[in-house]
């Protein structure tokens, strides 16, 4: 007679779903709560530092402009010349009525530029502007 | 006798399954990382003044303390030129006895924006209430 053996049992491997579901859930909180900080365009900024902090708005509409020029409102890249249009668009929706509109730009920048695109943000009816700026090391306030 | 020993001392063990909390701990480090640039990102305010801001009132005038960036390291201060290293220690004084602590910026087209935020940083710093720039 055979004897009766543990290992001739057909094994059944269970998936152990728990810590899949866990880190799903623990990345959607994360990516809900940091979407809104998110929203800015994929160009390479180095932005200058200062030691002030101020303007610190979660909902915001963010124009950034790159070292060779790359211009973006959000996340998406624009023309120069389709700025202000792109902007008052952004603007008149009610829930942007009277957001912070942000300059991220490159600390290599000229003025210049600068000046333009806060003519526009003015002209498309920004109220409130800033100039982002990273915060430097010796920050004391 | 001893059989029943041993299993007592083996019923109050029980292996704590640390590998969601190793997994949810390892996805927060990675968030933590990759929005720290983020989180360090500030900005100053500005408001946009109109290019007729030059013509405002005599007395609104001499309320305010105009600055003009003509270079990298020069900065005129109410028509005084100051470099860019003692602009606080000419700021700070001109300051302390206006009421609004308005500073109007203008600045040169050649001048690059770094200079430029570095004067409305430490305009920021000696005390400047309202920042404008003026348009052209």
């Amino acid at each position: 007679m055979k004897r009766f053996n543990k290992y001739d049992l057909p094994q059944t491997a269970r998936l152990n779903l728990t810590p899949i579901i866990d880190v799903a859930l623990v990345l959607v909180i994360i990516l809900l709560i940091t979407a809104p900080m998110l929203s800015v365009a994929d160009i390479d900024v180095k932005l200058p530092t200062a030691q002030t902090r101020g303007a610190e708005d979660e909902g915001r509409i963010s124009i950034t402009l790159g070292e060779t020029g790359e211009l973006a409102v959000n996340e998406d890249l624009v023309s120069p010349d389709k700025l202000r249009e792109i902007l008052r668009m952004l603007l008149a929706k009610e829930q942007n009525k009277n957001k912070l509109v942000v300059v991220r730009a490159d600390q290599k920048v000229p003025y210049e530029l600068i000046r333009v695109i806060l003519r526009e943000a003015r002209e498309a009816g920004a109220n409130r502007l800033a100039i982002a700026t990273m915060q430097s090391d010796k920050g004391n306030s | 006798m001893a059989r029943k020993a041993s299993r007592k001392r083996t019923e109050g063990l029980h292996e704590i399954n640390m590998t969601p909390l190793i997994d949810v701990s390892l996805v927060l480090v990675i968030m933590l990382l990759l929005l720290t640039p983020l989180a360090f990102e500030s900005s100053i305010a500005v408001r946009k003044g109109a290019a007729s801001a030059k013509k405002s009132e005599k007395r609104e005038k001499e309320e305010r303390v105009e600055l003009k960036i003509i270079s990298e390291d020069k900065v005129i201060v109410n028509r005084k030129t100051v470099s860019l290293g003692k602009l606080s220690l000419t700021l700070r004084p001109l300051l302390a006895d206006k009421v609004q602590r308005r500073v109007v910026i203008d600045c040169d087209d050649s001048v690059s924006h770094g200079t430029f935020v570095d004067v409305l940083d430490q305009a920021k710093l000696c005390g400047a209430g309202d920042i404008a720039v003026l348009g052209r």
